[in-house]
């Protein structure tokens, strides 16, 4: 189903992969596990011979989940339990649900409360990074999550099965990377949504087929006329909705760089391929950056996206704001003055799941690039 | 001339401040901490522990939120985090306090069984003087047994590791003959305190949520001292008189309804709703909330262990389910009939467990809820008259109900 995909079906099915995942299912007698966001090692859950899918949140009306958290809380994880509870719960099997964030935790726990039929484990992912108990404490949960799943599933899976399956996402993520780089260099081959529609659609389906699709999307890339184009990097958790890229395209901003999780975060995410697999998948938490901005600190996001902007030569930040994370909200207004005193230009995009008008969005961003020397937009 | 308990919390109180303002002068270090966080290795290491939330709880009370609030947002923070981190950040850029404030810290203790909100303010707050932060990680209490014992494990860990960090920090070896004997008056604190909360079951009650809330002040800041386990047994000693004597916070013949109340107070309302409350002949008994320092250390066991399990193990820090279980406990304990539900836009750590906790707790108890949203410290975001007739709402139900 996902194996033969041009680029423009990959746009529409990322906008709205569920149908396509009922259908597949159906096809293949498979389970479907969900998960949100933040470093639940999918290779486990695929070597169980389920599909993971990663849940982005609907754009769909908000029935129920104010009911169950304030106006104030996380617009995505609000989003992502509407999903669940009004749309698209009874596609799901079992859910592993990771633990990041006060948000999470209890996002967790009220799913587990709603599904009381349904397979619900919680992966407590590690609030710290830099001391050697982290370490012992990602492995430990990946062990767990190992054994949660065959007791649920009642299969045992094997060193073979989870390099199996590791061996299929790494290769989902170096295709991504090598698309990436080629659109980096050459903008007028692909647009920046089509980038990120690949990005999404990558951690909502099976990889071994969407690969395939992958490697023809990839070697029918065409050059076309690049000039015009303003490269800048692109910083936040996720970018929602992808109608905003569409506003980048308009203008001609090429994304040559991201820390999003529907990106960059995700495409780090390479597993090393020596040793045991618990051992590789427990030293590709520490390799990649974190899924929650609740490890960073500023300076360390900081030197990222100095980093990023140095190498990438872009000419501006772009700043993704979740409504109402406060991981971001804590950190942003040091961000913020850090990178002005860097002498970058930074530009900060408020957006919400569920946001329905992005005509701010479009005159903001507008406003900012004709501001940019050159007047190239 | 013995103390009453009053006068013992503004001697312990005023103390501990003067001590904490000498601390450097004394070659002591100040170590900021969470409210709920194994404070009894800073105080085995002799670093004075200081709570930014305390400070901003005076300062709230004090009705200075909505003022300190604003300024915070001039400097680019947005409306809706944690009012104790909004007030505190403000009172950095301004001074602002009723207090004589706050000693600068040297070192941070981040424990996240409270919430991961004050990880990050402890951050904003470490980058103005570049000092360390020690994040003590406590995954959630999760339910099954096999892993809260992989937690447990997980946390020891990093108390050794905490052990380290302090090492470094003052140069000098931690010791944990000093760290048994810290357990010791931490252990015999807690239960008196939790003594203390409890005596809210006799009818009438000799307390209310207010008067554990000002008791509460003691357990949070001067645990682990001998001056904790005194203050404590005073203040047993005061309320069992009360209970002797038949002496309620309403008399018998006016205390009709026994609240639990759910969440953090709205601090800058809390002797209105005493009084407003009262007017109804009801009386907050307790919450989750104070509760929260009563642990159970278990001295036979390696302090690190028992550390870790009570802290790992807090309300804050336990399941939706948990949190139920516990507060069931409590209305059964205190003979409750009636539940005032706060939805606090600024502590979502502990109210985006509220609705699912009030579906769970009104079916369980057939007890119906008033829930009314808030903040526990920004006036701005109370609304007067809503709140009050939502209040004479629910007890005219209250009464509906009677048999």
């Amino acid at each position: 189903m996902w194996d033969n995909l041009t680029i423009n079906e990959v746009v529409e099915y990322a906008k709205d992969p569920y149908p396509s995942i009922r259908k597949w299912i159906k096809d293949k007698g498979k389970k479907v596990v969900g998960s949100t966001f933040a470093d639940v090692p999918e290779e486990v859950i695929h070597a169980f011979g389920f599909l993971p899918v990663t849940i982005m949140g609907t754009n769909k009306p908000l029935k129920k989940a104010p009911s169950h958290l304030p106006d104030n809380a996380c617009s995505l994880a609000r989003s992502n339990l509407e999903l669940v509870l009004s749309y698209e719960g009874d596609l799901f099997d079992g859910f592993v649900l990771p633990q990041v964030c006060d948000t999470t935790q209890h996002l967790s726990d009220i799913w587990r409360i709603n599904f009381p039929d349904k397979y619900v484990e919680s992966y407590l992912a590690p609030r710290q990074a830099d001391r050697p108990s982290a370490r012992y404490w990602v492995k430990e949960e990946i062990e767990r999550i190992i054994s949660s799943l065959s007791g649920w599933s009642g299969k045992k899976i094997v060193e073979e099965d989870l390099w199996e399956a590791i061996k299929i996402h790494n290769e989902n993520k170096t295709l991504l990377k090598e698309i990436y780089e080629i659109k980096k260099k050459n903008p007028a081959a692909l647009t920046n949504k089509e980038l990120f529609a690949l990005m999404k659609l990558s951690q909502q389906v099976d990889k071994a087929e969407l690969n395939q699709s992958l490697k023809k999307i990839k070697n029918s890339l065409q050059s076309g006329k690049n000039n015009g184009y303003t490269d800048v990097i692109l910083v936040g958790i996720t970018c929602d909705p992808p109608e905003i890229y569409d506003l980048f395209d308009e203008v001609r901003l090429n994304i040559v760089g991201d820390t999003l999780l529907v990106g960059t975060r995700y495409i780090q995410g390479i597993v090393p391929t020596n040793g045991n697999p618990i051992d590789a998948l427990t030293e590709r938490h520490f390799r990649r950056g974190f899924f929650s901005p609740i490890h960073d600190n500023v300076y360390k996001n900081f030197e990222e996206v100095k980093a990023l902007y140095k190498e990438t030569q872009a000419r501006a930040v772009i700043y993704v704001h979740i409504e109402f994370c406060e991981s971001q909200e804590y950190d942003l207004p040091d961000l913020k003055r850090m990178i002005k005193n860097e002498g970058i230009l930074m530009h900060t995009l408020d957006t919400e799941y569920q946001t329905l008008s992005l005509s701010h969005v479009r005159t903001r961003l507008q406003a900012f690039f004709e501001s940019l020397k050159g007047g190239s937009l | 001339m013995n103390l009453t308990s009053k006068q013992m919390s503004k001697k312990i109180t005023d103390e501990y401040m003067d001590d904490a303002f000498h601390a450097h002068e004394k070659g002591k270090l100040i170590g900021y901490s969470t409210a709920i966080s194994p404070v009894e290795l800073f105080v085995a290491h002799d670093i004075i522990p200081i709570y930014p939330e305390n400070h901003a709880v005076a300062n709230l009370t004090a009705k200075k939120g909505a003022e300190l609030c604003s300024v915070v947002e001039s400097m680019g923070y947005t409306n809706h985090l944690c009012a104790y981190a909004r007030s505190d950040l403000a009172y950095r850029k301004t001074g602002i306090t009723v207090t004589k404030g706050i000693p600068e810290p040297d070192l941070f203790l981040a424990c996240n069984a409270q919430c991961f909100t004050l990880t990050k303010w402890f951050q904003v707050l470490a980058r103005k003087g570049n000092l360390p932060v020690f994040v003590f990680d406590t995954p959630e209490h999760v339910m099954d047994s096999n892993t809260r014992k992989e937690i447990v494990k997980y946390c020891v860990l990093q108390l050794k590791e905490l052990i380290s960090f302090l090492e470094e920090v003052t140069k000098r070896k931690f010791d944990y003959d000093r760290l048994k004997e810290v357990m010791k008056y931490s252990a015999e604190s807690s239960i008196l305190y939790k003594k203390f909360l409890d005596m809210a079951q006799y009818k009438p009650s000799p307390i209310s949520i207010f008067d554990a809330l000002i008791g509460m002040a003691i357990a949070v800041y001067r645990r682990g001292t001998q001056e904790c386990v005194d203050y404590y047994q005073t203040l047993c000693d005061e309320i069992q008189a009360k209970v002797d004597q038949g002496i309620g916070v309403l008399p018998k013949e006016k205390e009709k309804y026994r609240l639990y109340w759910e969440n953090l107070p709205v601090w800058f309302k809390f002797s209105d709703h005493a009084k407003l409350l009262g007017s109804y002949g009801g009386v907050i008994l307790t919450s989750l909330y104070v509760h929260a320092w009563s642990f159970e250390f278990d001295l036979d066991k390696d302090p690190l262990v028992t550390l870790a399990e009570n802290y790992v193990s807090r309300f804050s820090n336990s399941t939706i389910e948990d949190r139920a279980d516990m507060a069931t406990e409590l209305f059964k304990k205190y003979s409750m009939n009636g539940m005032i539900m706060f939805m606090n836009r600024s502590c979502k750590a502990v109210s985006f467990a509220v609705p699912t906790l009030k579906e769970i707790l009104t079916k369980r108890t057939g007890i119906p809820a008033l829930v009314f949203e808030s903040d526990m410290g920004d006036q701005r975001f109370y609304s007067e008259t809503q709140i009050r007739t939502r209040i004479e709402a629910y007890f005219e139900t209250l009464d509906r109900l009677q048999p």
